[in-house]
């Protein structure tokens, strides 16, 4: 055994002594515990296939770590008085990793491409408001919009614009999602080199980049299966950077001199919900497979009220998150920045508050088992409480919010429910009572507040069957407002309504943990309100260490 | 003759079964509830008609079989349909192609997936099984050739904790020692490695091999250590084992003459079951060590209803499993005249 040991360290030795790392900028290898899932830029739907895409492409706007956007592609950008018309003027002189000039042609194959496949997951869903794309020469690229809209940005920012030579040929049919493009042909600041899915995607840098030339040779995402594995790469110097790792292995890596541990609001904000059925009986979804099986009591503003007194948010954080984390107050999370409306006051943790509203509502205990009943006496106040077997922090809140609704005479019947299982049983069916689960935002905030509104009942998207006839007044509002304070007034206004209807219980958004080795790499963009080391603007900017 | 009736018998058997697999997967993962179209994207950005469209990609808008739209919720359809535009028989008619079909999660061919990952796993469990294969026998023989001595239990008390560590745990612990002794802990291959020289690249794999091998030889080696040594005492408590000591042979001359190929018998069941279970049952190796094998392909599939990948999957750990157990079959006929004459 001893043999086959020496025998491995050697050519492990051989190894590190002949690798790659060794070029003038370096090699920064990122451990991450994903992996794309195809790098069809149509077809993808992972988070991590959307950062090689961010590294690889470029697109007319770029959103950077303070939740602005600027302009990438373009150099400037002209809009009609009525807000249709985008006029944009192309960078000139850019180019695709083949050498091949992007021109506006090539921004115009794109748009139609993606307004044309409606089985493109999400990008297809940014063309919503596109109502044609025009190049009237190479380097002007015309976009005129079916209704004015106010986040033009958050809608193109994600359209990463694709060389028309590579892709016409698959423009058509079962082709554009099969077309598997591992040369991945693209004009952003890195490059493909290799792609391994589920091992690595192996990058390299684009030197002559127009916008930002990297200043490290090559970028290594390589995957590991779990979190923990994660941090003991970082230790043992496997990897320089890794992009995510559980709360519990900060303390024991704040004390390596060599690692430096980020934390911070993600760059797309999560957030945590507790999802109360509230839908009606009118507004069940039947034509869509609704069921609405729903505790009639959660339909109760008071009970929904008395939970949220009746739930310790700060323990939920200290406890699972181990304070990794902000308190919440709406699915609107923090990390949004100017669109979060800081000045909701949230509910008093107050459990004797909680039982005079559930008394004064009448649900009384009436046959002394701990639990109350409905103000009819028809049955008990005791709630599904379901969560995705997936997730890692859901377990732990479910235990906790049963021992502190208990507390106000509320039981729950808690399990943990594969993924597909809750979503076939939630949305729209509403078949049950309360689910944990969560979201991940979109920079603009309409996404998530399109959740609530009535009109999402019957697609699946609302999962609380709340409706609203102001709310979803309000929500077409914002959507067309194209005065920035004014809109920012309209989505605080939404907040404070849902927050006061108390559709959610909103335990907190939480945090981004990266940590990187200082040895390796210096320069990362850690001071932002947002946290990202993997986006290109760490990247680009992060030098090696000498 | 009779050698070939039971050949054929055997082979006849394992056609039968696989055909019974193929409609088996079929069915298999289309009770399970949740729609494909939808698993794995919840996001307010994917609209109905993108659903719709994705349902239509993959053919999902089809109806089931005749008679049934769907089967989990069971919908009943028009039985009257041409089978030829059901699920069902698409599926068959594209396997009968030798096609199977397409990845909902990734889009790419499943064989090519199926395939990559084949020759991972491949290449991790049979360096395991060899290993533990040999470690566990040479462990068996000694110790029941010096059965009721010092050695003998030693090495029992090492085989029964070795087979009863947790594969997981064990992984991890082997993980973090190896991570502080510049073993690489993550992947099959050192990125960037495709245009060094083939024995380098040879060594690269073969230093990301060494942790994963090493757990699953430790896990394995107990189990056959255990089989080979209760299976020796037995043989070696036969009259003709008297006979042949009375002969006067050499103990060496008996184990390997007498005693080995009878006592080898059960050993070989437990291996060809271990070979079929363990090209999908290596999973937890796989995740500790982030090899990409045909386990953690299986994993990820069933989370995401791919049904393509499973049914593709299945299929192969079944004819695995099924051609694993036929090679028993056949060396029992070698090791073994009775049983060809059954």
């Amino acid at each position: 055994m001893k043999r086959i040991l020496a025998l491995a360290m050697t050519i492990a030795f051989l190894l590190a002594a002949c690798g790659p790392s060794g070029g003038g900028g370096g090699t920064v290898r990122i451990g991450w515990a994903g992996s794309p899932d195809t790098l069809n830029v149509g077809a993808a739907v992972l988070t991590e296939a959307y950062t090689i895409f961010e590294l690889v492409y470029d697109s007319i706007y770029e959103l950077n770590l303070d939740g602005s956007f600027s302009l990438a592609l373009a150099e400037s950008v002209e809009r009609s008085d009525d807000g249709l018309v985008y006029t944009y003027k192309l960078h000139k002189g850019v180019e695709f990793s083949d050498g091949k000039p992007l021109t506006a042609k090539d921004v115009k194959f794109t748009y139609d491409f993606y307004k044309a496949h409606e089985d493109f997951p999400y990008l297809n869903a940014y063309t919503a408001y596109i109502e044609s794309t025009e190049a009237p020469d190479d380097y002007t690229v015309v976009v005129t919009l079916s209704e004015a809209i106010p986040n033009i940005e958050s809608q193109l920012v994600y359209m990463y614009v694709l060389p028309e030579h590579i892709w016409a040929q698959y423009a058509e049919g079962a082709a554009a999602t099969e077309f598997e493009n591992v040369e991945m042909i693209g004009s952003g600041p890195f490059q493909m080199v290799e792609y391994k899915p589920n091992e690595f995607v192996h990058l390299k840098a684009n030197k002559s980049h127009f916008l930002q030339p990297p200043k490290v040779d090559e970028v290594i995402f390589q995957t590991f299966e779990s979190q923990d594995v994660l941090v003991q790469a970082l230790k043992s110097g496997q990897v320089d950077m890794i992009t995510e790792m559980p709360a519990t292995a900060v303390e024991s890596l704040k004390s390596d001199p060599n690692i430096k541990v980020v934390t911070g609001a993600p760059f797309a904000p999560g957030v945590s919900d507790i999802i109360f059925n509230q839908v009606s009986a009118e507004n069940c979804p039947t034509d869509a497979g609704g069921l609405c099986t729903g505790h009639p009591a959660l339909q109760d503003r008071n009970v929904r009220l008395a939970l949220s007194h009746a739930t310790d948010k700060q323990k939920l954080v200290d406890v699972i998150l181990l304070g990794y984390g902000a308190l919440g107050t709406t699915l609107i999370p923090d990390g949004l920045g100017m669109w979060y409306n800081n000045t909701i006051k949230d509910y008093s943790f107050d459990v004797a508050e909680a039982n005079r509203i559930l008394d004064e509502a009448g649900y009384k205990d009436s046959d002394g088992d701990g639990v109350r009943e409905m103000p009819d006496g028809s049955r008990p106040l005791t709630f599904r409480l379901q969560w995705p077997s997936d997730s890692i922090d859901a377990p732990r809140m479910a235990e906790m919010l049963a021992e502190m609704w208990k507390e106000v005479g509320v039981a729950t019947e808690p399990s943990a429910v594969d993924p597909d299982a809750l979503t076939a049983a939630c949305c729209p069916a509403f078949d049950f009572d309360i689910i944990l689960w969560g979201w991940g935002s979109d920079p603009d905030p309409s996404l998530l507040l399109g959740v609530m509104t009535s009109a999402e009942i019957s697609t699946g998207s609302s999962e609380s069957g709340y409706s609203n006839p102001e709310y979803d007044a309000l929500y077409d509002q914002q959507s067309t407002e194209l005065d920035l304070q004014k809109r920012i007034a309209i989505v605080h206004q939404m907040q404070q309504i849902v927050f006061d209807d108390v559709v959610y219980i909103i335990p907190y958004y939480e945090q981004a943990i990266q940590a990187y080795r200082v040895d390796r790499f210096s320069g990362w963009l850690t001071d932002f309100p947002k946290v990202e080391l993997s986006d290109t603007s760490s990247l680009v900017v992060i030098e090696a260490v000498k | 003759m009779n050698r070939w009736r039971y050949l054929l018998g055997k082979i006849g058997w394992a056609v039968f079964t696989i055909l019974f697999v193929l409609v088996l997967n079929f069915f298999l993962f289309r009770v399970l509830p949740g729609d494909a179209a939808r698993a794995g994207i919840r996001d307010p950005r994917l609209k109905k008609e993108a659903i719709e469209a994705i349902r239509v990609r993959f053919g999902l808008d089809k109806p089931v079989i005749n008679c049934f739209e769907s089967l989990n919720p069971v919908k009943f359809g028009s039985c009257g349909v041409n089978p030829l535009d059901t699920q069902f028989f698409i599926y068959v008619k594209n396997l009968l192609h030798g096609e199977m079909g397409i990845s909902f999660h990734s889009n790419r061919p499943v064989a090519d997936i199926l395939v990559e990952r084949l020759w991972n796993t491949i290449l991790l469990i049979g360096a395991g099984q060899v290993l533990s294969v040999l470690v566990g026998v040479i462990f068996g023989v000694f110790a029941a050739w010096k059965a009721r001595t010092k050695i003998d239990y030693g090495s029992l008390i090492i085989s029964l904790v070795a087979w009863s560590l947790p594969t997981f745990w064990l992984g991890i612990i082997l993980l973090f020692w190896g991570s502080n002794n510049g073993l690489p802990i993550g992947g099959m291959q050192t990125p960037g490695m495709s245009s060094q020289p083939f024995f380098v690249r040879a060594g690269d794999i073969l230093s990301h091999m060494f942790l994963p091998t090493l757990t699953y030889t430790i896990v394995y080696m107990g189990e056959y250590m255990l089989i080979m040594r209760s299976s020796l005492l037995d043989v070696l408590s036969e009259d003709y084992i008297l006979t042949a000591k009375a002969k006067g042979l050499n103990t060496f001359q008996i184990l390997k003459d007498h005693a080995l190929k009878n006592a080898m018998l059960p050993l070989v069941t437990v291996i060809a079951i271990n070979l079929g279970f363990t090209m999908a049952g290596a999973v937890q190796i796989e995740s500790v060590f982030s090899w990409p094998g045909l386990g953690g392909a299986i994993y990820e599939a069933v989370n995401r209803r791919d049904f393509p990948v499973l049914q593709g999957a299945f299929l192969l750990i079944a004819i695995g499993v099924i051609a694993a157990n036929l090679l028993a079959d056949l060396t029992y006929s070698y090791l073994d005249p009775r049983v060809q004459s059954e």
